[in-house]
Order: C-alpha cells, then structure tokens, then sequence
C-alpha cells in the first residue's frame, strides 16, 4: 500500500493547486532559460544571415556592432580585388526610431547595397527585397507594419517593400533594412549638429562615404584565416572571421547576461524550493498525530520518511509538468525571442529533483523527531 | 501460560525538585486469555504502564516478559521494539486515532500486510473484522464519514488485525455509548477465550469490571491486585 499516493488522493485539491503555484514559478525559470538561449540565438542571428566568411572592420576595434567602426566606403573595391575574395560588400548599422502603427519603435537599420552580391535578408516572410536604391524599406514583422505603408523617416519618406520574421540585431532589437545610399544620407542627416562642429573645427569628412564593415565572401579552395591575415596586413583594418564575430557578440553579453539570468533563476529555485518545503511541513504538521500514532503502533520509520519523500517528489514532478505546460502556453507572448530547449528542461528537472529532497528534509525531521508517547496525552 | 510477566519495575519522570516517582517496585503478571483491568486514579501512571509493556517508554529498571521473550532486563534486549509492536502487540485508545487519509479497510490492513501478509489475505481477514463489529459497510469509507462509534470499532478491528498476542486498552471505551461499551468489552472478553489474547484495559468504569477476569490498581507506586467482589457480577 502506497501512502504517499493515498495521502495526495485525499488531498489532491490542495496538492493539484501548489504543484500548479510552484509550477508557474518554475515555468518563468524556464522561461528565463529560453530568454537566454533566445538572446544567444539573436546575438548570432544577423551574422548567419548575412553570411559572410570574414568581417573587416576599422583597426583595433570590435565592430562594427560591439565597438563604433568606420571604413571608407572605397576600401571595399580593394578588399574585393583581393586575392582569395569572392565577394565584398559595405555594410552600414545605426539605431533609429520607426514611426509605427504600435508607435515609435527603436529598431536597427542595416545599409547594404541592394545591387551587390551579398544580401544580408534571409528571413523574407513576405514582400521582397530592395530593388531600388532609395525610399524602400524591409521591416520586420515586429513593428506591425506591413507591404505598402508608407513611413516618414527624417526628411524622406519609405516604402515598405517587404517584411521579414524574426530578424533581430545582436541585441535583439528588430532589423529594418535600407539600401546604403539611403543609410549614408540617414547617418549624415544624424550627424549634421557633428557635421557642423567639425567643419567649425576644421575637419573635412563627409560622413556620406563611410561605411562601418565590409563583409567578404571568401573564394571556395581559400583559407578564410589566411584571407583574413592578409587583408589585416595590407590594409591595416581589424579582420574578423564569422566565428569570431559571432564571439565578440555573444561573450559580451554571455557574462551579464548569464549573470543576470542565473541570479533569478537561482532565486526563482529557491522560493519554488522553500515553497515545497513549507508544503510538505504543514502537510507533515497537519498528520503528526497520526504519525506518532503509526510509530506506536509499529508503522517503521522507512515507510512514513518514504510517504513524506514520495509526496514531495510527486508534488516537484507536477510542478515540472505545470511549468512546461505553462512556459509554453506563453513564452511567444515576450517581445523578445524565447527559445525552450528541451536540454534546459531537463537540467531543471534535475534541479527540481535536487530540490525537492531537500525540501522534504524539514518534514521528514519532523517526522523522525515525533514522540510516540505524545501520542497519547496523558 | 503467562502473556505479560513485570517484576520490580522502577520508573520516574523528570528531576530534583520536579521529579515524579511512578513505580517503585511494581510487580505483576498477565495470563494468556486474561482481560485485566487496570483501575486507578488518574495520574497514578496507567498510560506511563501501558507504554511501558509497550516497549514506548524505557522504564528506570526492572524486568518485562512478553509471552516467552524477556523485552527488558534493566535495559532493552530488543533491538527493534517497533517490529516487537507490530507483530505482538495490539493498541486501542480512548480515541480511535485512524489514518485519515486511508480508508477503514486499510486502516485494517496497513499492519498486516507491512507484517508481510498478502494483501488479498489480509483484506480478507479485515473484511471478517468488519463485519464482526458491523462496520463491513463503511469498509471503503474515509474516517471521516463514519460516526465516532463506528470508528472506535474500526480502531479495534485495527488493533485486531495483526493477530496480537497482548493487546494494549488505554480507556478503549470513553468515547462509546453505554451499549457499545458493554459491546466492545464483551467482545474483548470474547477474544481472549477465543483466541487466547491476553488483554490489559485501562477503565475508569467500574461497571465493566465484572467483564474482567482480574482487576489491577496502582497504589504507593506497585500494583496490586483487587478482588472481584461477587457483587460486581451483577450482569
Ligand atoms: N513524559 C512525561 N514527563 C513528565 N511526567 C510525566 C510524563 N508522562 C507522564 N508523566 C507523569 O507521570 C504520572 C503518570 O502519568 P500517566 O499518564 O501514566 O497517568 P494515567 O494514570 O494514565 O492518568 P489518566 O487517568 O489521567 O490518563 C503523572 O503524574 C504524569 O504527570
Ligand atoms: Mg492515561
């Protein structure tokens, strides 16, 4: 006869309604996990698509997205007669506010020039791509905005041209893209109170012919970091292969972010842990007298530590079982991106196990301290 | 053939000026097939006994037999007094104290079938028990729905069902109505012919005493034994 199994059935209302508590608390842990794993994925999500072997950027800097990166425009044609090149192509990135249906929208517009031979839009879910090399914009699917709105930015006004799902900058911030001309003139028009203050200086730039990274296709048969090392020698920029960028992106923001993630979801377990435990010892208090009754009447301890163990177990396993149920019932309710990996379930599912043995030991001490003789008052 | 054998026990509670001398040289015996009353005023340690024989409470000294088994010699000479209990020994208490969470029947078996009896056989012989005290309907019902009567008989057929050889009545009957209690006791009687169970009632109901084969009281700390006037046999 399974006690534990007939304590719940006897309280299933009250065990039913905290395994589904704890389970919520455990469903945002989940979620946080795939809060983290949604930002690694977006951290790298822009660079898979735009699908460049090596990035060139500005010497000893880390941009052009970690770290400001400027390039003329012309170092291009030079890297792009490059031995080993296949393709080469400016890229500009800067933050906007886009005026959308849902309001103002910060989002990061990536310049690239829609003749070249690299096109860094991959995630085309309608619409198509920039055909012309001013006023059309592709969005992402997140502003809300859709093929044929028209949107006023600075002093022009863009058509939308196409919409994309899930393109994201490193920092998850959605993409819109503008060809590189129209991009210039945007940075130009940005800078213009800079602009002024330079020329007042002295300084002779027009910003028009600046670009923040030329990203190269790297010709098949080449060693990418031999390719790399020479155009790092010869032009003296910064050169990074796409796994190093990736890299420069994530481990930025790896150590906050993990950090940061980790600290809730460590204090997330714990409460979930103290919860159970304070469960499982009022459901322990609530039956001491019947407890001590069994130890008098010669119930062995093994089998009343086994009910209080097995209980806090099922009670944990729920809660498991509620938060997939309940992480999944919202996790594409976030603005950002949410991934659930069954491997992070799993690792919580040991920490839910870990955690509800230890949970049990407040109750099981109850149990092993009760005094049969107090049993029977007097 | 004696079932429950005490020999100069010695048993106190607490300390310096607070210390209670229970028994001091308390000594008696306990036949198979007997139901003994345990009479005396409250306080005069009854329970402290019944927990003694029990293997509950360690008395200070002295010597305890169980049937053959000596339990006790100025200390345990058992190793696992809980499986002592369960296998031996029987208990009923003034209240009936069910597992709230089992229903009457496994309430029944849970020592049984823990004692490695199967569980067929075991809700086969709780079932018997049931119907003996006329409770067989309320088998599958939680103590909660039966009334405070019907659980007392549950509680005994509890005490029951292991088969003990003793059992241990601490005021089995306080909480019964007069026919119950008359009831129970006979059927208490019952069993010690029956079966040969030796039994030890504590009751401050002195109209049940002429159920009983013997009386025992508590007086200056030792047992004594009380005689069974002829005129307490009344029913
Ligand atoms: N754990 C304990 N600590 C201290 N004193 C105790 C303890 N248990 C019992 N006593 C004392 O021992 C004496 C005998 O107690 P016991 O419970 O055996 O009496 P009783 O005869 O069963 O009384 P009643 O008829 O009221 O149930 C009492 O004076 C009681 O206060
Ligand atoms: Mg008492």
């Amino acid at each position: 006869m399974n006690l534990a199994y007939k304590d719940i059935r006897y309280s299933l209302g009250k065990f039913l309604v905290t395994a589904m508590g704890v389970g919520m608390l455990l469903g945002i842990v989940l979620i946080m996990m795939g809060v983290y794993k949604g930002m690694l994925i977006d951290a790298k999500a822009m660079i898979e698509d735009v699908g460049a072997d090596l990035w060139v950027v500005q010497e000893k800097t880390l941009g052009p997205i970690a770290e400001s990166s400027r390039l003329f425009e012309d170092t291009r044609d030079v890297v792009a007669a490059m031995e080993g090149v296949a393709a080469a192509e400016p890229l500009t990135f800067q933050s906007l506010q886009l005026p959308t249906p849902k309001g103002p929208m910060r989002v990061m517009a990536v310049g690239y020039d829609p003749f070249g031979k690299i096109d860094p839009i991959k995630r085309l879910v309608e619409g198509r791509v920039l055909l012309h090399d001013h006023y059309e914009i592709v969005v992402s699917d997140k502003t809300g905005l859709h093929v044929g709105d028209v949107v006023p930015i600075l002093r022009h006004r863009y058509k939308v041209v196409g919409i994309t799902h899930l393109s994201v900058s490193s920092g998850g911030v959605p993409l819109v893209f503008v060809s590189l001309k129209d991009a210039q003139e945007l940075q130009f028009s940005y800078s213009n109170n800079r602009i002024r203050s330079d020329r007042a200086r002295g300084v002779e730039e027009n910003p028009a012919h600046f670009v923040n990274t030329i990203v190269v296709k790297v010709k098949p048969g080449y060693d990418k970091e031999r390719v790399a090392k020479d155009i790092e020698k010869n032009l003296h920029k910064s050169v990074y292969t796409k796994e190093q960028e990736e890299n420069i992106l994530s481990i930025n923001f790896i150590k906050m972010a993990s950090k940061q993630i980790g600290m809730f979801t460590t204090i997330l377990i714990i409460v979930s842990t103290i919860i159970i435990a304070l469960i499982i010892y009022t459901m322990t208090l609530e039956k001491i007298k019947e407890i001590t009754i069994m130890k008098l009447i010669g119930i062995p301890d093994s089998k009343i530590v086994g009910m209080i163990g097995q209980e806090t177990l099922t009670l944990g396993i729920l809660a498991f079982i509620f938060a997939n149920i309940f992480a999944h019932l919202i996790y594409d309710k976030f603005p950002k991106r949410v991934v659930l990996e069954a491997d992070d379930a799993k690792k919580l599912f040991a920490i839910v196990i870990i955690a509800s043995l230890l949970a049990s030991l407040a109750g099981i001490r109850k149990v092993l301290q009760a005094d049969p003789t107090e049993a029977i008052g007097g | 053939m004696q079932a429950i054998q005490v020999h100069n026990l010695y048993k106190h509670f607490g300390k310096g000026d607070n210390i209670v001398r229970v028994f001091e040289g308390a000594s008696f015996t306990v036949q198979k097939g007997e139901l003994v009353a345990l009479v005396a005023p409250s306080g005069a340690g009854k329970t402290t006994l019944l927990m003694m024989l029990g293997c509950v409470i360690e008395p200070d000294s002295g010597q305890i037999w169980l049937g053959e088994e000596k339990v006790y010699d100025n200390h345990w000479l058992i190793k696992d007094p809980r499986a002592l209990r369960r296998k031996k020994i029987g208990f009923i208490f003034q209240a009936h104290y069910l597992i709230p969470f089992l229903t009457i029947l496994e309430n029944v078996t849970m020592l049984p079938i823990i004692n490695g009896v199967p569980k067929k056989e075991a809700s086969k012989r709780a079932m018997e028990l049931l119907e003996y005290f006329e409770i067989a309907d309320k088998a599958n019902e939680m103590p909660a729905h039966l009334s405070g009567g019907q659980n007392q008989r549950a509680a005994i057929a509890r005490a029951l069902a292991n088969d003990p050889q003793i059992i241990l009545a601490d005021e089995p009957t306080a909480a019964l109505d007069r026919k119950r209690t008359i009831d129970v006791v006979k059927m208490l009687k019952k069993l010690t012919t029956d079966k040969n169970v030796a039994i030890v009632m504590v009751t401050h109901d002195e109209s049940l005493l002429p159920f009983c084969d013997r009386v025992l009281s508590i007086e200056n700390k030792k047992i004594i034994e009380k005689p069974v006037t002829p005129d307490m046999h009344i029913i």
